[in-house]
C-alpha cells in the first residue's frame, strides 16, 4: 500500500531531493524498516531520479534493504579482530536461539540477523550492534541475555 | 585550436591534441591496444583494464589504463612490452573465467595470446561487466532502462527490480554496443525481446509498417526518434514506414543544410 502522505512529508524536508536522495531513502527506511518498491517508484516520480538509479543505489549500500526487516536488527561484527575473538560463536548462538540464518528475519518479524564487516569497535571485540546500541566483548552467554532484553 | 603535446608511442614521435587519452591517440595513429569497455560515443570508464600500457617520461614509470589516462607533454608510452603482455594475459584469463563461452571475447583472447584460462568459476555468463550497455542507455539514449546492481562478485546488469523494463524503448543500442554478445535482441512475430543470459530485460510490441504491414519497430522507439532526430531538424513523423519501404518511396530532395543519412547515435 502506497502511503503518499508519509513520503511527501519526508520529501518536503529536502528542498533539493536529487542531492539528498540517500538521506531521503534513509528516512523512508527508518519509517518502514525497509524500502518498498511502490514507494521507491513514487520517489522516482516525484524527484525525477530514474528508478533504475535508485535501484542501483539501494542495491549498492548494505544499509538499505528491499526486504522487510524485523523490529530489532542484530548486527554481529565479523571483522578481523572480532573474528579472531570468537564472533563466530556469538553469531552461532543467535542463529540457534532465533532459528534463522544470516540475512534472515524471524517469522514473527521481531528479529533480523545480519553480519557486518568492521564497525570500528575492534578494541571491544567481539562487538554486536542491536538497533543503535553497541555491545562489546560479547560472549555467547551474554548474547543470550542481550537478546532477552529486546522483546 | 587546442594546443598539442609531443608524446612517444612505441618509439614513434606523435603530436597529439591536449586532453586526448592515450587510447584515442593510439587509435588515431593506427596502434592496436586491445580494449572492451572503451567506445568513442561514451565517456570512458576504465572498467575492463585490458587497455593497460606502460608509461614513463613525464609520468612516473608505471602501468596505466590508457582509455582514461590523458596525454601529457613528454610522455613515453609502450603498448606491447613483455610486462604489459603478461599483465594483459592474466587480466584476460580472469575475464575468461567468468565469461568462458563468448565468441567475441575468445577471439580477442586469441589475438593477445590467451587460449585457455587457468582460473575457473562456478558462476559464469557472457557479460564482462564493462558497462557499455548501461552507459549507452543512460548517456546516449537517456532511457535509463538498465542499471548496475550489487557489488563485487555479484555485480550485474539488470532492469529496475529485475522486472521486464517499462522504460526500455527497444532501440537495441545496448545490444549493439555489447562487446561480448551478452545482450541479445530478437524480433519474434510482432514482439521485440531484449534479453541476456537467463533474463528477459524488455518486451515490446512492434508497430506495423503502414505500407507492407510488416511489424518493424516499437512505438516508444519511433516516438524517441521523432523527438530526438526529426524534431531538431524541423521534421515530423508522418507515416510509420519500415526502412525497406522507405527506400522505395520517392521523397523530395532534402534541403542541403540538413545532414543526411547519419543517425544521431555515435556509432
Amino acid at each position: 500500500m502506497l502511503d503518499v502522505e508519509t513520503i511527501d512529508s519526508i520529501l518536503a524536508k529536502f528542498p533539493q531531493p536529487k542531492g539528498n536522495l540517500i538521506a531521503i531513502l534513509h528516512e523512508v527506511q527508518n519509517h518502514y524498516r525497509y524500502l518498498p518498491e511502490e514507494e521507491l517508484r513514487y520517489i522516482s516520480k516525484r524527484t525525477g531520479v530514474p528508478i533504475t538509479q535508485i535501484y542501483s543505489i539501494v542495491n549498492f549500500y548494505n544499509r538499505f534493504s528491499l526486504k522487510p526487516k524485523g523490529k530489532h536488527v542484530i548486527c554481529v561484527c565479523l571483522g578481523t579482530a572480532c573474528h579472531v575473538k570468537g564472533a563466530e560463536k556469538v553469531i552461532n548462538e543467535v542463529k540457534m536461539k532465533l532459528n534463522i540464518d544470516v540475512g534472515e528475519t524471524t517469522d514473527d518479524m521481531k528479529y533480523t540477523l545480519e553480519e557486518v564487516r568492521c564497525i570500528g569497535a575492534c578494541s571491544l571485540a567481539p562487538a554486536v550492534v542491536v538497533d543503535d546500541t553497541t555491545y562489546g566483548k560479547v560472549t555467547p552467554k551474554e548474547m543470550a541475555s542481550i537478546l532477552a532484553k529486546y522483546k | 585550436m587546442a594546443s598539442t603535446v609531443n608524446i612517444i608511442i612505441n618509439g614513434r614521435e606523435i603530436q597529439a591534441p591536449e586532453g586526448m587519452t592515450i587510447l584515442e591517440v593510439a587509435k588515431k595513429e593506427g596502434i592496436f591496444i586491445p580494449s572492451l569497455c572503451y567506445l568513442d560515443a561514451l565517456e570512458p570508464e576504465g572498467t575492463c583494464r585490458l587497455c593497460i600500457v606502460e608509461v614513463s617520461g613525464s609520468l612516473r614509470h608505471s602501468i596505466r589504463v590508457s582509455c582514461i589516462q590523458e596525454v601529457k607533454e613528454g610522455l613515453i608510452v609502450e603498448t606491447d612490452t613483455e610486462r604489459i603482455k603478461r599483465n594483459r594475459r592474466v587480466l584476460m584469463e580472469l575475464l575468461l573465467a567468468r565469461t568462458p563461452y563468448s565468441k567475441e571475447l575468445l577471439d580477442l583472447a586469441r589475438k593477445i595470446g590467451v587460449v585457455t584460462s587457468r582460473f575457473q568459476s562456478e558462476e559464469f555468463d557472457d557479460c564482462v561487466r564493462c558497462g557499455r550497455c548501461v552507459r549507452v542507455c543512460r548517456d546516449q539514449i537517456g532511457a535509463y532502462a538498465l542499471c548496475w546492481v550489487n557489488r563485487g562478485y555479484q555485480r550485474t546488469v539488470t532492469t529496475d527490480f529485475d522486472r521486464i523494463s517499462e522504460y526500455c524503448i527497444g532501440c537495441g543500442s545496448c545490444v549493439q554496443v555489447c562487446p561480448t554478445g551478452a545482450l541479445k535482441m530478437e524480433d519474434r512475430g510482432n514482439e521485440r525481446i531484449i534479453y541476456k543470459w537467463g533474463q528477459i530485460l524488455a518486451r515490446l510490441k512492434l508497430e506495423k509498417c503502414e505500407k507492407c504491414g510488416k511489424p518493424f519497430a516499437p512505438k516508444k522507439y519511433l516516438e524517441h526518434m521523432a523527438k530526438k532526430a526529426y524534431k531538431p531538424r524541423g521534421l515530423q513523423l508522418v507515416e510509420i514506414i519500415c526502412p525497406d519501404c522507405a527506400r522505395k518511396v520517392e521523397r523530395p530532395v532534402p534541403a542541403p543544410e540538413f545532414p543526411v543519412g547519419k543517425m544521431p547515435f555515435g556509432f
